[in-house]
């Protein structure tokens, strides 16, 4: 059953084309992991999902829902971008946790205001996916007080307090120190085996080798080549794909 | 100096001080709501909105606050709006420091990351929503501190209202010394209670800064 459908993505910024044309389609419980040099584009896809980057083109449909990318704002449009933001669980590069909040306020916000649930409830839903993302004793701590690590499992957690359809990770480690990379995705894998659908643009081979049911290689803003994580690492067919895993590998090596 | 004057002159002195903290408190709390909607009026996507706080700001910070008074409260009865010296004190006083605020709570605004906004409508919400829950009560701490400087800048320019007539602490002080020919004395005087007056509000909105700023470990 297809969760997320992407038809004819297209972005340019200026002159600058960053998407030429994306076709996409996320069945549930998949994991899709994205790789792709910097500037490829990745990013500004995952964005455009949720059109924190509005496409110029193109359609998405999430279940049931159909957003067409590119026409005038009105607000009617504005209400079922608000509804697909709703039902989509965006996890940031660096956290953007908010700052005047506790952990667990930042996860209990989205259900209070936007769902308008009471109060009680939303902090015993928060509790209780506070201590699924291992932060059972941080939960009155402000994030500043927080390990990057600790910071973007609670970015996590609030991202699932709206119970989304979709999760979507934009490097969530990348901003992180080496050592907590692992606490990160420890959280993500779990997600991933009780069957979470998940779009993850990430530089780590091992979580898509791990996690990934599909690994997509992106170019230039078009996607190159997908196939199984061990088809893409092991036997990939186009000479970028080649040459991109030869420079991340290389890369690991020199560390 | 003699010191059974100031004991005279206090008790006035002292119910001036009081007017001086009545022009204050009422035109900072204008000044803060125009200098708010202002502000949003000048980061909104509307344009007309955008010119006329653009065009307010620029005339009230362009121009004398001594000029705003006499074009309040002599200029205005002449197209027929008589206002008595306190509203007129107090219109202008508000206009400007309100122009001030704005500029401070604009910027401000911006000084918010760009990743809050967007982890606020990623999960839904609305642009008022993550403005009132997200952007503004962050931007509040930023600006406590030049809202704090302007609110000093009107206790002390609520000395100018005295020119038209208004009884606060300089012109009860001026009113005084014409009595008693003590005027080292009591503008010394004067000069200590508007100090203790600035002093307080400092104290206070010095707290108010640390209290939000309790989750920045």
């Amino acid at each position: 059953m297809e969760v997320i459908k992407l038809q004819n993505i297209k972005k340019s910024f200026n002159e600058n084309i960053v998407l030429k044309d994306i076709n996409l389609t996320v069945n549930k419980s998949e994991v899709v992991v994205i790789m792709g040099p910097s500037g490829s584009g990745k990013s500004t896809l995952l964005r455009c999902v949720t059109f924190l980057e509005e496409p110029d083109g193109g359609i998405i449909k999430l279940g049931e829902q159909e957003v067409t990318a590119g026409s005038q704002m009105n607000k009617q449009r504005k209400n079922d971008i608000r509804k697909l933001r709703q039902n989509t669980g965006f996890v940031f590069q660096q956290f953007n946790l908010f700052p005047h909040k506790t952990a667990l306020e930042n996860v209990m916000e989205g259900p209070m205001i936007i769902k308008k649930i009471a109060r009680e409830k939303a902090k015993q839903k928060a509790i209780t996916l506070l201590k699924k993302v291992g932060l059972a004793d941080r939960m009155d701590h402000y994030p500043a007080q927080l390990s990057g690590g600790q910071q973007q499992r609670v970015a996590i957690a609030r991202a699932l307090s709206m119970e989304p359809m979709v999760m979507l990770y934009d490097e969530p480690t990348s901003a992180l120190d080496p050592e907590l990379v692992r606490e990160v995705l420890q959280v993500m894998k779990e997600l991933a085996k009780e069957g979470m659908t998940m779009i993850v643009v990430t530089h780590e081979m091992a979580f898509a080798k791990d996690a990934a049911d599909r690994v997509i290689f992106m170019d230039d803003g078009l996607i190159i080549e997908e196939g199984s994580s061990y088809e893409i690492f092991n036997n990939p067919k186009e000479d970028r794909t080649k040459r991109f895993l030869q420079d991340v590998s290389e890369e690991i090596v020199l560390e | 100096m003699d010191f059974t004057i100031i004991i005279e002159a206090l008790p006035l002195l002292l119910k001036a001080t009081l007017v001086t903290i009545g022009l204050a408190l009422v035109s900072i709390v204008i000044a803060l709501i125009l200098g708010f909607f202002t502000a949003l009026a000048r980061i909104s996507k509307m344009k007309l909105l955008k010119i006329i706080g653009t065009i307010y700001v620029s005339m009230f910070r362009g121009t004398p606050l001594l000029v705003q008074i006499f074009v309040i409260y002599f200029g205005l009865p002449q197209i027929n709006i008589s206002l008595d010296p306190i509203p007129s004190g107090i219109l202008a006083l508000s206009l400007n420091a309100g122009a001030y605020l704005s500029e401070s709570f604009r910027a401000s605004i911006l000084a918010v990351e760009k990743g809050q906004m967007e982890a606020a409508v990623s999960m839904g919400m609305t642009y008022g929503e993550a403005m009132r829950r997200i952007i503004l009560p962050q931007s509040i701490r930023i600006a406590i501190p030049t809202l704090s400087n302007t609110y000093i800048i009107l206790i002390k320019d609520t000395s100018l209202v005295s020119v038209i007539t208004v009884t606060e602490l300089l012109q009860m002080s001026t009113l005084i010394i014409a009595k008693t020919f003590e005027p080292l004395t009591i503008y010394l005087v004067a000069a200590v209670l508007y100090w203790i007056v600035i002093t307080f509000f400092t104290v206070i909105l010095d707290r108010f800064e640390k209290r939000t700023s309790r989750h920045l470990a």
